[in-house]
């Protein structure tokens, strides 16, 4: 864990090749770190291009300079600083790492790349580490639930990623590498040009890293060695004024260097978009989407050479949509959207190959009854043949009270499909005891299997119930928001509540002759989350950028706090372990969340030097992992709680000859590596590996 | 004729005795008193209990009360009801009462109960042969609540543990293996509640063991225990009080603390050695008595 001397040599060299190459006439960059600008615009908002400022939702704006400056390579770590938003690991240790907006799980983020979203998620969780940001040129964050536009998963919020459109005549990219700690190498190439009609744009990139461990005392790594590799290519064509044509393919690879055990990742997307702007009023937009999604792991127990886990998994979706955005008036736009989503999944815990079918269309219109007043109503339905359907209303407004301060609101509905593992789990754990797991649409027969096979003993639910349709987990979330400009200050106030209910949760269907039990699911939980998220910005200095950002968080099961008022959960008291009965006080709340999140970023430029530094700072107040006495939520007796800390990053970038840049920086600059509450007895378990140096030189042609 | 008069002299006598007697503030009344009621009629050593009757004597001194033959100390007294406590060394039967020569005797008898056992179990051991896949197996560690310790005995048995399954020696056979033949007629009830807050053993539905299902349901988060899987550990249900009834038709009441050797606040599922019980119980030993607090 500790830095190898002479990676702190190589850093410290090029440190001072920096000081010694400092060179006073460069021209002035020019970039916009911040997202004040007027002219910036969104699409993921609204599908259509939209300004930012103007917008009635909240919407975070990642431009491609702070990507570029702050030397992230993956999509995780860009996240991780913007306020409101957290990357947070699972409760257990080495587990993966989720994002969390307004308080929601990644589960319920829907993560898109050109708008098209992407699939693979392992228990719920999408990996955001797996999305280079080398060819981005902005993301797109719309927080709060989106499902009104884009359906299932869009509760938490809506993260689309953006890549670049070329524009040079002549062939232009870049080169680069990127060394950091843990003997981590980036290296990824990407060229595009523009001719005419023609456009092209391809993007290479590779990263392995010899992993971290968190863990000391124990003989595997917390993040094993692993190696990936994203290819993007993508073809831009204009065969008239009216008429576009994009298309792009992505393929990524991932493999986890762990012989003779094998754990691979791929995730391959194939997207075709023609624009037909049928008059100056009118846009048709076709769109036919694929994506593949595929892991397979195979554990081998070293000793007896045998196979302990084999699980393989396979999901593809298939997608055509048809978008009409028509034009009324100056102001008036009415977007048209239908689509088919046909999705398939093999895997080895279920028993067939299962398919999904779902058909959707959705409207919405966004207009300016007011000249100072925008609203944007919209609806979506979606039919499912595996679940109940699905409307998902929304409506938002905003206006502008004053040049300085305007005013916005909007309630929306969100919802996630039950998931496959919900609907198709056929599941005996031999190794556990012979537990079983069925999901919703197989669970009368897997039920009548085990009767027959004389292996229930009774059952725990009236066998009408069996198969009964799942809901959706839904949410409606509310957003009302201030904006308000004042000379260099800008400051964006939201407050939100999102409540939650059907999450998906699992029951008892029945006991075994064995002494176990065979779980189902149901819809039962209902939880919300709620607080205030504040932004301020600061341009004023000439040459510095101030962001300072703070999120209140309170995030409850509201089954929960019902039984804690009726005094029906209990604690134990750690010192007698004896129960007492647990007050709405001694209740903290969801796992994983903290009350307080601040952030604070500065970007400096150095135009004398033509040069860039910035310092960017996160907090989290406490939070905690997991229950620990046995009533499944997390109280005040829990051992499991992580105190706050702060993380700080650090970079500076300067470019010489024109075409190069050199970067260097620390992400962890304060060494924290925290101790995970959970950890054994006598070993320690860090919550952060620790400091990690990076340096990276640019090369732009 | 002769009979009448001494008869009406010695009933002279007697009125003006005792009306002379009644002018006397010396106290030597000889009125009868009466012993209508005795409450409760059942009670541990040291018990309060309430006698009602009438014409008792204006002073404690004038009173001796015997629980079986052991004086009781009376605490208060008025001229319709007395108060005492059970004493110590008092055996069931009949109350007595004498004032100023006069016995009266409790008309129901007393029950002197004895004291609710609460214990302890620390550490018991419940060891399965199988699991991970295997049948699971080995024979259940059995438990007396009268002995308060783990027996071997096929029959004076009340509840019984292999690993996180627990039996009552009350119903039929689950069809699990090794299991101890059932003789008795014990059974569960689960409540919800603090330990202190259940206080009767009264009204309660009890389940045994029958084919494939255990009174107190196997699994996590349907009968004692919840399992958690970030930190693999197995946690006793806070809230959860089983109050059994025993084999022998007596009441228990039981909080399971720990399944890890010594109880650790936060067991350790690598270090610490699991499927290893302590809990806290109350037993009522008299026969069939419901109280679960004394």
């Amino acid at each position: 864990m500790s830095l190898n001397k002479n990676k702190f040599f190589f850093f410290f060299s090029f440190f001072t090749l920096l000081i010694l190459n400092i060179q006073a006439q460069e021209e002035e960059q020019k970039d916009s770190i911040l997202t004040q600008d007027l002219n910036e615009v969104v699409v993921t908002a609204t599908r259509t291009v939209r300004q930012l400022s103007s917008l009635p939702l909240p919407v975070t704006l990642i431009p491609q300079s702070q990507l570029e400056q702050t030397g992230v390579t993956r999509l995780n770590e860009i996240l991780a600083e913007q306020t409101g938003i957290i990357m947070t690991a699972d409760a257990t240790v080495g587990g993966g790492e989720g994002v969390q907006i307004q308080g929601i799980a990644s589960d319920y983020v829907l993560v898109l790349i050109d708008g098209v979203p992407v699939v693979g998620r392992s228990s719920g969780n999408l990996d955001l580490s797996r999305f280079a940001i080398g060819n981005i040129k902005q993301i797109e964050v719309v927080k709060g639930p989106s499902s009104s536009l884009f359906g299932s998963e869009a509760l938490g919020g809506v993260i689309n990623i953006i890549t670049e459109k070329p524009s040079s005549e002549k062939i232009s990219g870049q080169l680069s590498h990127q060394i950091s700690t843990f003997n981590n190498h980036n290296s990824n190439l990407s060229f595009n040009q523009r001719k005419k009609k023609f456009g092209y744009s391809l993007f290479v990139d590779r990263l392995s890293t010899d992993g971290f461990d968190l863990t000391s005392s124990d003989n595997s790594q917390t993040v094993n060695a692993f190696s990936n590799y994203t290819v993007n290519g993508r073809l831009f064509f204009e065969p008239s004024k009216k008429i576009s044509v994009f298309a792009s393919g992505r393929y990524f690879y991932q493999d986890f260097d762990i012989a003779p055990s094998t754990s691979t990742e791929q995730d391959a997307n194939a997207l075709i978009r023609i624009d037909h702007n049928a008059s100056p009023k009118t846009n048709l937009q076709y769109e036919l989407y694929y994506t593949n999604y595929i892991t397979d792991e195979e554990a081998i127990d070293l000793n007896t050479d045998t196979i302990l886990l084999a699980n393989d998994f396979n999901q593809k979706l298939f997608r055509p949509e048809v978008r009409l955005n028509q034009k009324f008036g100056a102001h008036n736009l009415l977007t048209i959207g239908v689509g088919l989503n046909f999705e398939t999944l093999e895997r080895t815990l279920f028993a067939d190959n299962v398919s999904f079918e779902s058909q959707y269309g959705y409207i919405q219109y966004d207009f300016k009854p007011l000249s100072k007043l925008n609203v944007i109503l919209g609806g979506r339905f979606d039919n499912h043949s595996e679940y109940n359907s699905q409307l998902s209303p929304k409506l938002s407004a905003r206006y502008q009270l004053s040049p300085d301060v305007a005013i916005k609101g909007s309630v929306g509905s969100g919802f996630k499909a039950p998931d496959f593992r919900q609907l198709y789990l056929d599941f005996t754990n031999a190794s556990g005891g012979g537990y079983s797991v069925f999901g919703k649409e197989v669970e009368l027969a897997g039920i009548q299997r085990l009767q027959e096979n004389n292996e229930i003993a009774n059952l725990a639910v009236d066998t009408s119930e069996l198969g009964e349709r799942l809901n959706a987990e839904s949410s409606v979330g509310y957003n009302f928001g201030l904006q308000l400009k004042k000379g260099s200050f800008t400051t964006d106030l939201n407050v939100f509540r999102n409540a939650f209910k059907n999450l998906i949760d699992t029951r008892i269907l029945a006991a075994k002759t064995n002494g176990q039990n065979v779980f189902g699911y149901i819809n039962r939980e209902s939880v919300y989350t709620q607080g205030i998220e504040a932004e301020l910005k600061y341009n004023g200095f000439k040459s510095l950028n101030l962001i300072g950002g703070y999120q209140l968080l309170f995030a409850y099961d509201k089954n929960k706090q019902d039984e804690i008022e009726n005094g029906e959960v209990f604690a134990r008291d750690p010192a007698t372990l004896e129960t007492v009965r647990l007050e709405s006080n001694q209740y903290f709340g969801l796992e994983n969340r903290s009350r307080h999140t601040f952030n604070f970023k500065a970007f400096y430029k150095i135009p004398a030097w033509n040069a860039n530094a910035n310092l960017r700072v996160i907090y989290r107040s406490k939070f905690g992992l997991t229950d620990r006495n046995g009533n499944t939520i997390l109280d005040d007796f829990d051992n499991s709680f992580v105190k706050g800390y702060a993380l700080m990053n650090f970079s500076f970038g300067k470019t010489f000859f024109k075409h190069y840049q050199l970067q260097f920086g620390a992400n962890n600059l304060l060494n924290f590596k925290g101790s995970n509450p959970l950890a054994s007895q006598d070993s320690e378990v860090l919550i952060n590996p620790g400091i990690q140096l990076f340096t990276r030189l640019n090369i732009q042609f | 004729m002769k009979m009448k008069t001494s008869r009406f002299i010695v009933l002279v006598f007697t009125v003006l005795f005792f009306t002379a007697c009644s002018n006397d503030d010396a106290g030597e009344e000889l009125k009868e008193f009466t012993f209508t009621a005795i409450s409760p009629d059942s009670g541990t050593v040291g018990t309060e209990v309430t006698i009602t009757g009438t014409n008792f004597p204006e002073s404690t001194d004038d009173v001796t009360m015997t629980f079986g033959g052991v004086t009781a100390t009376i605490t208060s007294i008025s001229t319709t009801q007395l108060t005492t406590t059970v004493p110590q060394g008092a055996v069931s039967g009949e109350v007595v009462i004498s004032a100023n020569g006069l016995v009266q005797t409790s008309p129901s008898s007393f029950t002197v109960l004895a004291e609710l056992e609460s214990g302890i179990m620390e550490n018991l051991e419940a060891p399965q042969t199988g699991g991970q896949g295997e049948e699971v197996g080995g024979p259940f560690t059995k438990f007396s609540f009268e002995s308060g310790e783990v027996t071997a005995s096929e029959t004076e048995w009340d509840i019984a543990f292999r690993g996180t399954t627990i039996a009552v020696n009350g119903g039929g056979v689950t069809g699990t293996a090794d299991e101890p033949e059932r003789n008795g007629n014990a059974g569960v009830a689960v409540e919800t509640g603090t330990f202190s807050e259940v206080t009767s053993a009264e009204g309660l539905t009890y389940a045994q063991d029958a084919d494939g299902a255990f009174a107190i349901a196997t699994g996590s988060g349907s009968g004692w225990y919840n399992y958690n899987g970030a930190t693999f550990t197995v946690t006793p249900i806070p809230g959860r009080v089983f109050v059994f009834r025993t084999h022998d038709g007596n009441y228990a009441k039981v909080e399971i603390l720990s399944y890890y050797r010594d109880a650790p606040a936060e067991p350790d599922a690598f270090t610490d050695e699991s499927r290893v019980y302590t809990f806290n119980y109350v037993y009522n030993p008299n026969d069939g008595n419901t109280s679960l607090v004394n």
